[in-house]
């Protein structure tokens, strides 16, 4: 399989009458962006669209999901199967993107399960969202009493919507695109030709476990399926998408999933260091039988493909660090040996144990951040949003919002800030 | 039998055999503690998903009553929840206005009905999964 990933760099976002690519600026025309979402009945008469740019006095409050705007424009499929486009197989052909550009969708679902963005400020040294140009969806309901399953549906289709609808707009721009190519060879070929060398899956993790702690693949609602396997460049475009709104700074974003660096890397050191060989996708649901069988289906899969080693990434905390430690001793008894990616929540003076949970064989853990560490967020000149959710999202609390704006929280409540994929801007790095 | 023990109210109505725990999530956890000693096992995770106990009031957790030997899973599990919410601040029902109380017993709800359809609990029937048929150590016996 054969990934081009045809990159445009959004400099700059602006309102006007065609939405296209030109010169670094993605014009955007608002009237015909908001015509398509308001299709959907859901969606209540009173929502909008913002822009966001890096380094403008801007917060965005309570933030869902962010999506970065890709298209097919050649090979099978469409973005976001199974949700936007029809269920074809993805991840081979040439899909445009829109560097450095992001939709945001933003409205209350279920008050505390949503984050914050600052575009500038302490806050957005935090977030790798703050240097993207966004494209902000203000949503809201039709009927404030609807059931929150199908507002969130629908907050998370107008956000994917919009996401193709921008990059579908600039295909016409794509000879001024950079090319950024991803190869995956077949399983049976990464064997014959790299015996030498390791072979290293990747166990990733998916939220899993009900009402805005779904994730989708393929259109599909992951707490239903055995664990499985995909290829990494099918991630790329838009297979894995995010239903989620838990505590906002570990949720994996749409964007992240799109963008995600663990893939990059492995694929990168494919064929050098070691031979990629598989992506094993898997749940985090809430029974105990449903972890059991999915922590012994997954690293048996990895045992059947004979991998010598694995990455695995959470998503989330508390209850999926069960999870977690399950993949992990359950891969190590196969004699894989484990890596695995996730963060903390140690108090708020950092000295309370990380995780929930832990296992002998956890012996090689890459943490992304502790969760609780406080932030004080100064006042902005412009909110996108609802500035009071500050005292009720996850990281928040009654009061977090001071009268003259600015906002006291855990990380907690930053979006991203620390993400389990690793899609960070902060970090350590070996020189 | 299975049974859920919660101190959420809006969950124990909708469900078919359920103990309702007037107090904290840590006086849920501690309860179900002294079931899993009478030889209860634990059906659910007794730590919520992505919310610190200092940030959901509710708990609400699924076990297999019974009585026998303790099933050291279930305890090794119980124990360091409870361990964990001994260790920090916790909040409780009362002290939430209305509003917010609400949406954290909504979310505890809609995490716990998938477990409890797939278990047959739920009263409405049109959620009931069919029952997990876990072969039980007796029926080998």
């Amino acid at each position: 399989m054969k990934l081009e990933l045809h990159r445009l760099s959004i400099k700059s976002l602006k309102f006007g009458d065609n939405t296209g690519f030109k010169d670094g600026t993605l014009t955007v025309n608002k009237a015909e962006l908001l015509e398509m979402i308001s299709e959907d009945p859901l969606l209540g008469k009173n929502i909008d669209v913002d822009i966001a740019m890096p380094g403008e006095k801007t917060r965005i409050i309570p933030v869902k999901d962010v999506i970065e705007p890709r298209w097919k424009i050649e090979g099978s499929g469409q973005v976001f199967p199974g949700m936007v486009s029809d269920v074809e197989t993805v991840g081979e052909g040439k899909t445009l993107v829109l560097s450095g550009c992001a939709v945001l969708t933003a409205g209350k679902i279920v008050r505390f399960q949503e984050g914050i963005i600052d575009m500038s400020g302490p806050g957005a040294d935090y977030t790798p969202y703050s240097k993207t140009c966004n494209v902000v969806l203000v949503l809201e309901p039709s009927d404030p009493n609807m059931d929150k399953h199908d507002y969130e549906k629908a907050c998370r289709i107008a956000g994917l919507k919009a996401a193709a609808y921008l990059a579908k707009s600039c295909a016409e721009a794509d000879s001024e695109s950079e090319i950024e190519t991803y190869e995956y060879a077949d399983i049976k070929t990464g064997m014959n030709s790299l015996p030498e060398l390791p072979k290293v899956g990747y166990l990733y993790m998916l939220q899993t476990q009900g009402l805005l702690h779904d994730t989708y693949l393929y259109g599909v609602d992951v707490k239903r399926i055995l664990p499985t396997i995909i290829s990494p460049l099918e991630v790329m475009d838009g297979a894995i998408v995010s239903g989620n709104c838990v505590s906002a700074c570990d949720k994996n974003s749409t964007y992240s999933h799109q963008n995600n660096p663990v893939i990059a890397d492995m694929l990168k050191r494919h064929g050098k260091d070691f031979n990629f060989v598989a992506c094993i996708v898997t749940n985090e649901n809430v029974t105990l039988a449903d972890k059991r069988r999915s922590s012994s289906y997954a690293t048996k899969l990895a045992h059947m493909l004979g991998l010598d080693g694995i990455v695995i990434t959470e998503e989330g905390f508390g209850n999926p660090d069960a999870d977690l430690i399950m993949n992990c001793w359950k891969a190590e008894r196969y004699g894989i040996k484990t890596a695995l990616l996730t963060d903390e929540y140690a108090g708020q003076d950092g000295a309370s144990q990380s995780l929930a949970d832990s296992c002998p064989e956890g012996n090689a853990c890459v943490t992304a951040g502790n969760a609780n560490e406080v932030i004080h967020l100064p006042a902005m000149e412009k909110v996108i949003g609802y500035a009071e959710e500050a005292n009720v999202i996850a990281g928040g609390w009654n009061g977090s919002l001071s009268e003259d704006g600015s906002i006291t929280v855990e990380l907690q409540a930053i979006t991203g800030s620390t993400s389990e994929l690793g899609y960070t801007k902060l970090g350590a790095y070996t020189l | 039998m299975y049974k859920l023990i919660t101190n959420n109210p809006e969950l124990h109505h909708d469900v078919k055999n359920s103990e309702l725990i007037e107090g904290s999530a840590l006086d849920v956890l501690i309860h179900v503690r002294s079931l899993v000693h009478l030889g209860s096992h634990l059906l659910t995770h007794p730590l919520c998903g992505n919310l610190r106990p200092n940030h959901q009031p509710f708990r609400s957790i699924l076990i297999d009553e019974k009585n026998g030997l303790a099933d050291l899973d279930s305890l090794s599990l119980i124990e360091e929840a409870v361990r964990i919410y001994q260790s920090c601040m916790i909040i409780t029902p009362e002290e939430l206005d209305s509003s917010t109380r609400n949406d954290y017993a909504y979310i505890d709800s809609e995490l716990m009905r998938e477990s409890l359809g797939q278990y047959g609990m739920m009263k409405d029937a049109n959620i009931n999964a069919a029952p997990l048929l876990l072969l039980k150590k007796e029926v080998l016996n």
